[in-house]
């Protein structure tokens, strides 16, 4: 095992090298003037893109301008990013921990719900449950993500003021940024600082606004797994060793739960690991919908307004998010099922 | 699942509970915001975002009164300079300012004339790349800017420590030539007032002009600054969290009537829907209602609206000279029936053909839901001197008349192939494109028009490289006075003009003397003149002058819609 963990970190240099030099070469199809012009506004200042062409070197050849990037980044340097007017890191570190928060609850309602509804369809297969499962699936599924997300915000929030968009109330921000001594932000997540802080007031209220995004998030997302996991469990409760089982008498209980659904896991545990390494990205309907400032809105800001410190940070990181995700699918493929040997 | 739907409940119910606590805090105003702010360094801010927020953390020396351009309020001085008074010297070349007494910075520190003094010279060698300073470098100094292809201007420094001095009570500025704009620009937030021994603490210049160079330019996000400010504005910059909110506090301190509001919370709320859920819940009480949305606004209850011409306009601009050097937009860049020549637009008659083929009127009903007026030229409503000339109304027997005489007859037998711009996401660029195109096309199958979008960078890269036939743009005001909308689309060296290849000697001779003219009278004869030459020659043609709109929740008041402010400004201490 450790030297398969070795191997694929090593694995992941090599990764994350063809990652950033193919969103380099992408990003350099722009012309040098086009990636100056993220830097103005109006068309009073367009007479100085030709000046920021030359001073941030746009005009040279790649690799002088990729050396000079990787440069900086091994220095820790990600650049400017125009979009969230701070440095790179320092922009990451505040978006992120926005998308983390909301994703730490629906991402676990998200795999058990449904790995568990899944497995019901899959075992009462044509049955009322199974179709009423499958046709909530679809139409989750099926809903555009800012439709289902604006519906849920226009009667909970529109009608009855509650659950408003936002990461957190004013009194309670105006709370914290008051008594920073009182309060500690230790991750950035609300829910989090909270318990650490022991200020239930402040848990309940992220809660608040977390539960229109969740919601949303959940009922979108859920489908596919829903529908992985049911057709696993079809192809399980359909081998030998089941129909061996039932001849011996074992109960469907045992049968379906112990032995089916251990089997049918394999293909789900791969898509929720999808499942979480897509969630870092954000969910961007979501994000914009009920005004979370996460790491999704971040990257389609900064993806169409050309903020490309931003764009090749954050893919640098989802590589490095992919790659670590994969590792531990392939780990958790091994635990739950002995016959796969890593080496 | 029971368990499940009694947890849900109980959430639903508790929440209900707590739901009163939300309600809106009196002492508090909400505003919503788009965009990130740029910088907070004045030398630096030169968007919306950023300056409405600077404008109510600092002071500049005077400011527009109300809802008036061409009157001003004194706000660090303490009378507005005139001839009359001897604030302004007979020749139109100096500028003496009466200093506040009694004034604090946010820091407790006693503002004098040193620090006003400071504050100008800091920013104008500061110069950042991309920054507002050209509006103060050109009448202080004669240069638009203190670097010229990478390198500082030799003696530029001195220019500007020559330009600025203190004098007892008073601080006295030196112009290069007369410059009648120069009140107004002094209004805008590029000559706010900042505290000299902070600022220096904090890395700004040191005060010596020999040192003046290590200053200059420096790289974005690097401008001292950046996210830290100190000024004698009626709010203090309590929390800054750039891409989400800004907070501001009442200065009590502050020399003037104390502002109504206690916190002032600023947010970025980028959908549409969630804005305006948020603004008719009451927990946002201040934001600019685009224009597509305005009609739907007057519909709701409890908020008050306003709307109100913006000092901006859009042109359709003619390009008399096209880059014809790899051009895709032109065909096969002779008048063969499938491109254009070079001079396609030189033609006075090809231009008057295109501007009567755009139908105005739809475009302000239909496209602008009503939110606008079509100027007569560039030198918009609100200005100065505004003159109504001669302006090409819808008119399609008028394009066919134009057409047949233009080029001696050989367009109308020959056709022509050619592409029209416009920049994505602006709906009445487009709309007055694809009308030129359409209308024309419609006239002969050997007008082969093709309309084509391009993103803003790459759209202006390419208007600066004349490579776009007709390309459909905007100019805003950065002070209200003719001159800021001669030069750019007039001027043989102005941003649009020098681009479309326009040259008119007799044009660049009034817009100087228009600029280094004090007296009124012959201001006003120049300006006309200016006028009458854009309607003669056609270089453009104007499509719309926006209006801009603003909501706010019922009960606030204070608020005066002035032309140089669109929707996305805020001066929250005058809110009541």
């Amino acid at each position: 095992m450790p030297v398969f963990i070795a191997r694929r970190l090593i694995f992941m240099v090599v990764v994350l090298f063809g990652v950033s030099i193919l969103m380099f070469g992408i990003l350099m199809t722009f012309s040098p003037e086009r990636r100056a012009a993220a830097f103005i506004k109006s068309p009073q200042q367009v007479k100085e893109i030709p000046k920021l062409v030359k001073k941030y070197g746009l005009d040279q050849p790649f690799y002088i301008q990729y050396t000079r990037w990787i440069k900086e980044i091994s220095q820790g340097n990600f650049g400017w990013s125009t979009v969230a007017s701070s440095p790179t890191l320092d922009a990451l570190k505040r978006y992120l921990p926005v998308t983390i928060e909301m994703n730490m609850f629906s991402l676990p309602i998200i795999i058990v719900l449904g790995i568990w509804l899944g497995t019901i369809a899959g075992i009462h297969r044509d049955t009322f449950i199974d179709h009423t499962t499958r046709i909530a699936a679809i139409i989750g599924w099926s809903l555009p993500t800012f439709l289902f997300a604006l519906i849920l915000l226009m009667f909970f929030y529109s009608q009855f003021q509650l659950f408003p968009p936002g990461i957190i109330s004013d009194h309670i921000d105006d709370f914290i940024s008051n008594n920073p001594e009182q309060f500690i932000q230790y991750t950035g997540m609300y829910t989090i600082d909270g318990i650490l802080n022991w200020n239930f007031a402040v848990v309940w209220d992220a809660l608040m606004h977390l539960v229109l995004p969740v919601a949303t998030q959940v009922t979108v997302v859920i489908a596919i797994l829903v529908r992985v996991m049911r057709s696993s469990i079809l192809e399980e409760i359909s081998k030998d060793y089941v129909i061996t089982a039932r001849a011996k008498g074992v109960d469907n209980h045992t049968i379906n739960h112990k032995h089916v659904k251990k089997n049918a896991l394999l293909p789900a545990i791969t898509v929720a690991g999808w499942l979480v390494a897509l969630s870092i990205e954000g969910s961007v309907a979501v994000e914009f919908i009920f005004n979370r400032a996460g790491l999704g809105l971040l990257l389609v800001n900064a993806a169409t307004q050309l903020d490309i410190p931003v764009v090749l940070a954050i893919s640098i990181f989802l590589g490095l998010i992919y790659v670590v995700v994969n590792l531990i699918i392939d780990i958790l493929y091994a635990v739950i099922d002995p016959r796969i040997r890593l080496n | 699942m029971k368990k499940l739907f009694i947890f849900l409940a109980s959430v639903f119910l508790c929440s209900m509970l707590i739901a009163p606590a939300n309600a809106a805090n009196k002492d508090t105003l909400v505003s919503a915001s788009l965009a990130t702010i740029n910088s907070m360094d004045p030398a630096k801010a030169y968007d919306d975002s950023s300056a409405t927020k600077l404008y109510n953390i600092y002071d500049t020396l005077v400011a527009f009164k109300e809802s008036y351009t061409d009157q001003f309020v004194p706000r660090i001085a303490t009378e507005i300079p005139t001839v009359k008074n001897g604030g302004i010297s007979t020749d139109g070349k100096t500028y003496t300012f009466k200093i506040r007494k009694g004034v604090k910075f946010h820091n407790g520190a006693d503002l004098t004339p040193e620090d006003v003094v400071y504050s100008f010279k800091r920013n104008l060698i500061a110069d950042c790349e991309g920054g507002p300073m050209a509006l103060l470098l050109e009448p202080l100094t004669g240069a638009t800017g203190t670097r010229k292809d990478g390198k500082i201007i030799s003696g530029i420094f001195e220019k500007i420590d020559k330009a600025v001095e203190a004098k007892n009570d008073t601080v006295v500025f030196h112009l290069a030539a007369p410059f009648p704009p120069l009140m107004g620009i002094l209004t805008y937030t590029a000559g706010a007032i900042i505290d000299k021994d902070w600022s220096i603490k904090n890395g700004c210049w040191d005060g010596n002009i020999a040192n003046a160079a290590k200053f200059n330019g420096p790289d974005t996000g690097k401008e001292p600054l950046h996210h830290i400010t100190n000024g004698t504005g009626p709010y203090y910059k309590k929390k800054w969290e750039p891409g989400k909110e800004m907070i501001l506090e009442r200065f009590d301190d502050h020399w003037g009537a104390k502002p109504v509001y206690k916190t002032v919370r600023i947010k970025i709320i980028t959908e549409w829907s969630t804005r305006k859920m948020m603004f008719l819940n009451g927990d946002v009480n201040d934001m600019e209602i685009p224009a597509q949305y305005y009609a739907e606004m007057e519909k709701e209850k409890g908020i008050t609206l306003y709307k109100y011409p913006n000092l901006g306009v859009t042109c359709a601009m003619f390009t008399q000279d096209i880059n014809m050097t790899a051009n895709p937009y032109v065909g096969s860049g002779k008048l063969d029936g499938n491109g254009v020549p070079s001079n396609f637009f030189a033609d006075r008659d090809v231009r008057l053909a295109f501007a009567h083929a755009i139908d105005y009127k739809a475009i302000i009903n239909e496209v602008a839901n009503g939110l606008g007026t079509v100027p007569a030229n560039p030198i918009v409503d609100g200005l100065p001197y505004q003159k109504d000339t001669f302006h090409p109304q819808y008119d399609m027997e008028k394009v066919e008349k134009h057409l047949k005489k233009a080029f001696g007859g050989k367009l109308w037998k020959k056709g022509f192939k050619v592409t029209l711009f416009h920049n994505t996401g602006r709906e009445i660029r487009r709309v007055a494109a694809t009308m030129m195109a359409e209308n024309i096309a419609s006239l002969s199958p050997k007008f082969k028009i093709e309309v084509a979008a391009m993103d803003w960078g790459e759209y202006l890269t390419a208007i600066q490289q004349n490579r776009l036939p007709v390309f459909v743009v905007g100019w805003g005001a950065d002070y209200p006075d003719p001159h800021n909308f001669a030069f750019p689309y007039l001027h043989s060296d102005g941003f649009y003009s020098k681009y479309i290849g326009y040259n008119n000697p007799e044009a660049d001779r009034l817009i100087k003397l228009g600029i280094e003219t004090a007296q009124i009278d012959k201001r006003r004869e120049i300006y006309h003149k200016i006028q009458e030459i854009w309607a003669k020659d056609i270089p453009g043609v104007t499509v719309i002058q926006r209006l801009g709109a603003k909501g706010f929740t019922k009960g606030i008041s204070g608020f005066h819609p002035n032309p140089m402010y669109q929707g996305t400004y805020s001066f929250f201490y005058h809110y009541k």
